[in-house]
């Protein structure tokens, strides 16, 4: 116990520093958001087209993230400021407070309008999306600030509910929505709910990653396994230990899911 | 470690520096040692841990029971296995003692003549500690979670009490009066904590999941209220907006110099915040498992370069960095829930105490001597320098 490798400080790593700090310099941020976007990109394969006949917009959940960084500050830090650039759009989900979903604005803003094609309220929807996504990063909309700022009437507040690109929040305000994402949301709490179930049933409530991934799945779990698999380790519920073989998923007591 | 003290000696570095960087190595390897531990005698759960200001040599701890105990943490048996042991009780035989679990205790942060507890029997005493008797109780309507005096405090001696009711009630020490009140909050203040900083400047976390920064100084109400979402309005549902967590807010700890606040909800979440302006500095901790139904209490390091956060979690006590949020490891050695823990700042202890009665202290691993040192030195008797055999040599001597 005594040979135990310690934790050592980072003022204690100096001469490493040193060595790396000249090349870390220059490629330090921009390394940092490509390694965002490019995760992004590898948990969007995860997601499938053919469920919803190809109406919905590529969807992660931003704890997923979490699940392959392990700084989540950082990973908050970048996600926002791609937020501010316009490129990404995060939605808060009716079922959990702390679940946001991330959508690139260009694939969101293909789709809904894809969706739209044919119907009336495509202009009130066309218009909507050039005045909300490129400027602000807000997720739910204030009826004042829709009617005053961005010249919107009611009738047209009606016709975007309508179109489900608004969802009511409260009295006088609306979330930002993806429209169709209702079958989105119930398979996926079902397939979370059978897949955290999957692991509470194993022999001591524990699981290989692996094995779990490789497991079947039942008709509840519709999406892929890796993706229900980054859910439930991003969102903690479950605890990742590593082993000698590999990572092993323990059911934490007192989940309410 | 040698190249610290070399900077040091030639100048080149701050000698803050050199204490810093062996704080924070020492923080890190914290660990469960058969060498110390703490002398058992509470019979049920253990609340509340303090260990004083001025010496770091007395700590005082509250349990379920309603007891309160005083222990000697210094080590002045020359041997390195030390029990510390306890110097007095306000144990169940005594007339003054608590009739229900006692919740908080402080030492007077000035000396250690006088304590302050207070506890589940609406009651807040003023103990004496030569006697042992309470020379000012303090009686409220409803149970008092949790009480604080600031630690830095000239010009008032204020004992900030939160109790079941909304109203956050400020007692004066000096003429035993109740009368100011902060009122603001809707629900039941479980965390009241004092600047480090300021000695007017008070935080308060209450069960409406608000956490409200005082100054007390002032007529009308709070300063500011802590808002998660920085003012964001359309992140929250209505009924979150303006709150620091999304369940109760039910623990607070201010950093050694003040400048941030850190709070834990039953959320389950841990938020670090500028104490100056309110904004919320959107550090990750991840899940920080709260179940506490009181407040919960936690601690920070001092002194070490990266800040350490110790916080109670279930049966373990979790290490988080304060600016970094990565978790650096969980303390494991309770038997049951841990309750409280308590950072000893000079010496870069942590005591940790819970339901299982046990106060654990968890002290830093000193460097082991290498095992080829320990053999050469029992063979020759220790008074020798220990030398390799490898290095040895047949015409060297060893005077002169």
């Amino acid at each position: 116990m005594s040979r135990k490798r310690a934790m050592i400080a980072d003022t204690f790593c100096l001469t490493k520093r040193r060595r790396s700090a000249a090349d870390a310099v220059t490629g330090d941020s921009h390394e940092g958001a490509a390694d965002i976007r490019s995760s992004l990109q590898k948990l969007m394969t995860l997601f499938s087209r053919k469920l919803f006949n190809d109406s919905l917009p590529p969807v992660v959940l931003k704890h997923q993230l979490y699940s392959l960084h392990s700084d989540k500050t950082s990973v908050d830090k970048q996600l926002n400021e791609l937020r501010a650039s316009g490129e990404l759009l995060m939605f808060q989900l009716g079922f959990d407070s702390e679940a946001f979903a991330l959508v690139f604005a260009e694939d969101y803003r293909a789709k809904v309008l894809q969706g739209e094609a044919g119907r009336e309220t495509l202009e009130t929807v066309e218009k909507f999306l050039d005045k909300m996504i490129p400027g602000c990063s807000d997720l739910s909309f204030n009826k004042e600030k829709m009617l005053k700022e961005f010249l919107f009437t009611d009738s047209e507040i009606t016709r975007l509910v309508k179109s489900g690109v608004l969802t009511v929040r409260d009295v006088g305000s609306r979330w930002l929505s993806i429209p169709n994402s209702g079958k989105f949301i119930k398979y996926f709490i079902k397939g979370r709910k059978a897949v955290l179930g999957m692991v509470k049933k194993s022999r001591y409530g524990e699981i290989l990653k692996t094995e779990l991934e490789g497991r079947r799945t039942t008709s509840h779990v519709k999406f892929q396994m890796k993706s229900h698999v980054h859910d439930i380790v991003g969102a903690e519920l479950v605890e990742c230990i590593q082993t000698t073989s590999g990572t092993l998923l323990r059911y934490v007591d007192g989940n309410d899911n | 470690m040698l190249s610290f003290l070399n900077a040091r000696q030639s100048g080149l570095d701050d000698p803050v520096r050199l204490r810093r960087a062996e704080s924070t190595r020492r923080v890190l390897s914290l660990e469960l040692n058969h060498n110390r531990d703490v002398a058992r005698v509470h019979g049920n759960g253990i609340n509340t841990l303090d260990i004083e200001v001025i010496d770091g040599r007395y700590m005082l701890s509250g349990g379920s029971d309603g007891v309160i105990v005083i222990y000697d943490l210094e080590n002045n048996s020359k041997k390195l296995q030390y029990s510390c042991k306890t110097v007095c009780t306000v144990g169940r035989s005594s007339r003054h003692v608590h009739k229900f679990s006692v919740e908080t205790v402080q030492w007077y942060p000035h000396d250690t003549g006088m304590f302050v507890s207070s506890s589940f029997d609406k009651t807040m005493k003023v103990w004496d500690t030569e006697t042992l008797k309470p020379a000012e109780e303090f009686q409220f309507d409803g149970n008092v979670y949790c009480h604080h005096m600031s630690p830095v405090a000239r010009k008032h001696s204020l004992i900030a009490v939160g109790t079941k009711d909304p109203k956050v009630q400020l007692c004066d020490l000096k003429s035993g009066s109740r009368i100011h009140i902060l009122q603001g909050h809707r629900g039941e203040i479980l965390s009241v904590r004092w600047s480090p900083r300021y000695e007017h400047i008070l935080a308060t976390a209450s069960t409406d999941s608000r956490v409200r920064v005082w100054d007390v100084r002032r007529a009308s109400g709070s300063l500011f209220t802590l808002d998660q979402h920085n003012g964001d309005k359309s992140k929250a549902s209505s009924e979150a907006v303006n709150t620091a967590h999304n369940g109760r807010a039910n623990g607070l700890c201010f950093t050694a110099d003040g400048l941030h606040l850190l709070t834990t909800g039953t959320d389950d979440r841990m938020r670090l915040w500028n104490s100056a302006t309110g904004e919320n500095t959107l550090v990750n901790y991840g899940k920080v498992v709260n179940e506490s139904r009181k407040g919960l209490k936690f601690t920070v390091s001092r002194d070490c370069s990266p800040e350490f956060v110790f916080v109670p979690c279930g049966t373990s006590v979790a290490v988080y960095g304060l600016h970094s949020g990565e978790l650096i490891t969980m303390l494991r050695g309770h038997y049951n829930n841990v309750d409280c823990c308590e950072f000893h700042p000079d010496y870069q202890e942590l005591y940790s105490g819970g339901k299982d009665c046990n106060i654990l202290a968890w002290v830093p691993v000193l460097r082991q001597p290498d095992i080829e040192d320990e053999e050469t030195n029992s063979k020759r008797g220790g008074t020798q320098a220990a030398v390799n055999p490898a290095f040895e040599d047949a015409w060297s001597s060893d005077e002169g």
